[in-house]
């Protein structure tokens, strides 16, 4: 059957990336993320949904650590990218954040030119050699993120100067160039108008062959659109996960049903 | 899903939408009633008037798609919402169809009058077409009050309207072998019944649209079917 359908949603991967369990995560006394248990597929958008508060960018932001710069934030449980404890003491969060990598919800490019934003992470973490290794992964990570005809003339200018879905395309340059297996996105088109909303959709679908993609939205079509499994957060708790399609035609529970028809908030 | 949308007008378009299907639903089992009531007493003035009336299911065929289509387009309805627009659309076909049918048998009663009749046919025919508006009353009935159980009973009586045509069409058969004159009545008799089992094939249609739209999962492909017809011959079957 799978070559006759139509609609090429259907998740064929099923190589786990990220597993979590019993997550929990309180903001001083306020109990944010409750028992949440997930297992994350690679080569797979993964789309999390829910109302506002109920714990779907907290979560996200626990896959590469964020919640650490957070001083009230406290996290427990156990969350593993390919079987490796990432909250383990000797993990080192700044390499963390390079293999998974994260795009925020306003484009948040570097007062730098267009090339020195692409070429920063490359820089630190010394993945490049020369000069001209790094100028292929500037025009690499630039051309994955669907930018690299508009700006390949005017790369020394400013990346501020770039209209905003530009901006938002470089900072996704900037997060694919250090190579991240995880790519999360926060709200990644909520600053940006229809078209460049639809740039960057048909780029999350690119990168999907190679990363996992992790995206919150609070739009609920673009969730619908881009990704091949759904995840419902409701005040803290996973309510439900499953493929995309499914969650959309018939979800399983009524908290999801009155989420995604608009009958709750 | 009983609960009220946040944003109100998609309820009204919703009810609205349903509404028509409702009225459309009405028009059509009256046409069916009226049809075979027409045949019966070679009644032209019923037949035209059911000929007539089915421009008005038509037009209300139309405006349902047409609204559907809008509100598919306009609010992207998810989960119960979408199965709701998708029930809509596939019902209101279904009605359609039956309307097309009764306009079909009642286009035959004034041909038939004028012709040899044969006895005892119209009793058989009145009883499946009571048979099958009940079916395709409790099919919408089961689908206003989203009712499973109702919709499931539905289905489990199409069986019974196909053993009814199967009757018929061997009781057809018979007379018309017997006497050549039996012929045109015969063929044009036989068409209405097949109408008339086709309307049930559609009622049924509309209860299994109800048990996907309540519960998201298609009734089996394969129910049962009583239709033996398709491979009858005078000499095994007679």
């Amino acid at each position: 059957m799978d070559d006759l359908r139509t609609i090429e949603r259907s998740v064929d991967v099923k190589d786990i990336k990220i597993t979590a369990r019993k997550v929990q995560v309180f903001y001083g006394e306020k109990h944010a993320l409750k028992d949440v248990d997930v297992d994350i597929l690679d080569k797979t958008v993964t789309a999390f949904i829910g109302p506002s508060g109920c714990g779907k960018s907290t979560f996200l932001r626990c896959l590469n650590r964020m919640n650490d710069t957070v001083s009230i934030a406290r996290v427990e449980g156990d969350i593993r990218i390919d079987g490796e404890d990432i909250y383990d003491k000797r993990v080192d969060p700044v390499q963390l954040r390079a293999k998974v990598g994260m795009v925020f919800q306003k484009p948040n490019p570097f007062p730098k030119s267009i090339y020195d934003n692409v070429a920063y992470g490359p820089k630190i973490h010394g993945l490049t050699r020369s000069k001209s290794e790094l100028d292929g992964i500037v025009e690499e990570s630039l051309k994955r993120a669907a930018l690299w005809n508009e700006v390949k003339d005017r790369l020394h200018e400013p990346g501020t100067g770039l209209s905003g879905g530009q901006q938002q395309r470089l900072c996704i340059a900037r997060a694919v160039a250090t190579s991240p297996e995880v790519l999360l996105m926060d709200e990644p088109c909520s600053a940006l108008d229809p078209i460049a909303t639809a740039q960057v959709e048909e780029l999350i679908d690119e990168l999907r062959r190679n990363y996992s993609v992790v995206i919150v939205t609070h739009s609920m079509q673009q969730a619908a659109r881009v990704s091949q499994k759904t995840a419902f957060f409701h005040l803290g708790n996973l309510v439900e996960y499953g493929e995309t399609g499914a969650i959309f035609t018939n979800p399983q529970d009524p908290r999801t049903e009155s989420y995604i028809t608009g009958r709750i908030g | 899903m009983s609960g009220k949308h946040i944003v109100s007008a998609f309820d009204r378009d919703l009810e609205s939408i349903q509404a028509k299907v409702m009225r459309m639903g009405g028009l059509v089992e009256a046409a069916m009633r009226d049809a075979v009531q027409a045949l019966e007493t070679s009644d032209v003035e019923l037949a035209e008037k059911v000929r007539q009336g089915d421009r008005a299911i038509d037009a209300l065929n139309e405006t349902i798609r047409q609204e559907t289509a809008q509100l598919l387009a306009l609010r992207a309805p998810n989960a119960i919402d979408l199965r709701v627009i998708l029930s809509v659309m596939s019902i209101s076909g279904s009605l359609e169809r039956i309307g097309d049918y009764a306009k079909n048998i009642a286009k035959r009663v004034t041909v038939i009058s004028g012709v040899q009749q044969i006895n005892g046919t119209y009793g058989a025919l009145r009883r499946m077409t009571h048979f099958v508006t009940g079916m395709l009353s409790d099919a919408l009935d089961s689908y206003i009050q989203r009712d499973v159980d109702l919709a499931r009973d539905v289905t489990d009586r199409d069986p019974e309207a196909d053993q009814m045509y199967n009757t018929l069409f061997r009781s057809l058969l018979t007379h018309m072998m017997e006497d050549h004159r039996n012929i045109a009545a015969g063929m044009h008799l036989h068409f209405i019944a097949k109408n008339i089992e086709r309307a049930g094939d559609h009622a049924t249609a509309i209860a299994e649209q109800t048990v996907y739209m309540v519960t998201g999962i298609k009734p089996d492909e394969d129910r049962p079917r009583a239709d033996t017809t398709t491979t009858a011959t005078m000499e095994s079957d007679l």
